[in-house]
């Protein structure tokens, strides 16, 4: 028992001296709206943080600090990463559905998107879809979080009359915590009034 | 006295039993694959097919010529080159509680990573790795390759 303990702890050890070697690269990329975010690579030895697009460093091992920076041309991150870019899923394709005040009853222009939604669902052949109610800030929070779950279920509802596999949808609700439109409590707001459906 | 040690790792060992079967939820899926990908499961590899849900703890590989693309529930999109291997050890994504964790660890081959809302409304949530480094993120769009 106690040496098939002893074993069981050797096993990560060994793991952890064959990662030694295995040098590492990164690069920081524009986001896909253009925007620049950073990335920060640590070691025990030392960080740096790019904010630079298309800027890289390499780690060559555990016991090695992050290189200085080293800007790449478009052709060499082709040639490394061209294949697993190419492999990037589309991003989910979102629609904000509104309701009437108070209700679960979708406006007239939101419910027009549902046979869109079912579109993309069906192109994508989508396995995860999610819908996500919302509430403004009218109505203390507990009714608020009830209608923001019940609008939620109600456009899954709907989806699901129409074929959608309840399978697909992963429904949750958020009340009136995540406006679109900040507001005060207690104020009634058509753009807060809603349901997300992100399908991916 | 040693059979109290022993006594505490066999509770250990029941309690993480216990919550690595309970309550797993989907955390995403398999969007493209070209060649020859699969995912390690529970100790079993199954075949990487575009429309397979993911889990926490999954770990996917790509064999020669190969590639993989899979989003998170998140929206955060991942994907993989040639002979890679990359696992999540981590995911929790429950804006509503505010309870937010993607950690993820690449051990080998290339990478696109497209960070999604835990990267928005956490990233000191995000956390990826590899044998020889952490990164942090803001925002954010990264490639990272890592020799085998």
């Amino acid at each position: 028992m106690l040496k098939g303990i002893k074993y069981a702890l050797l096993i990560p050890l060994a793991m952890l001296s064959f990662a030694c070697s295995q040098k590492s690269t990164f690069v920081l990329l524009p986001d896909l709206d253009g925007a620049v975010g950073e990335i920060t690579v640590t070691t025990e030895k030392g960080s740096t943080t790019i904010s630079e697009p298309m800027r890289s460093t390499t780690v060559t091992g555990p016991n090695s600090a992050p290189s200085d920076q080293v800007a790449l041309k478009e052709e060499e991150i082709q040639a490394t990463f061209g294949e697993a870019m190419a492999a990037q899923p589309e991003p989910g394709v979102v629609f904000i559905l509104y309701f009437k005040p108070g209700s679960k009853e979708l406006v007239d222009s939101s419910a027009a998107l549902i046979n869109d939604i079912i579109r993309i669902i069906a192109d994508r052949k989508s396995v995860d879809t999610s819908v996500v109610g919302h509430a403004d800030t009218a109505g203390n929070e507990e009714y608020n979080k009830r209608l923001s779950t019940k609008r939620a279920e109600a456009v899954a509802g709907i989806l699901s009359s129409k074929g959608v596999d309840t399978d697909i949808l992963k429904i949750t609700s958020h009340g009136e915590n995540d406006p679109l439109i900040q507001t005060g409590d207690n104020v009634s707001n058509r753009k807060n009034r809603r349901v997300e459906v992100t399908v991916r | 006295m040693r059979y109290v040690p022993l006594f505490l790792i066999t509770l250990t060992l029941t309690f993480v039993a216990d919550i690595s079967t309970a309550g797993e939820s989907v955390i995403g899926s398999v969007k493209t694959v070209k060649g020859d990908a699969s995912i390690v499961r529970d100790g079993k590899t199954i075949p990487a097919n575009a429309g397979e849900k993911i889990y926490a703890h999954d770990k996917f590989l790509t064999g020669n010529a190969s590639s993989l693309g899979v989003t998170f529930r998140d929206n955060t999109l991942v994907s993989l080159g040639s002979g890679s291997e990359f696992v999540v050890n981590e995911f929790l994504f429950n804006p509503a509680e505010s309870e937010f964790s993607f950690i993820s660890k690449m051990f080998k081959g290339t990478i696109s990573y497209i960070s999604g809302k835990i990267g928005k409304l956490s990233p000191e949530s995000v956390k990826f790795q590899t044998p020889v480094a952490t990164i942090g993120i803001r925002g954010t769009r990264f490639l990272a390759k890592v020799e085998g």
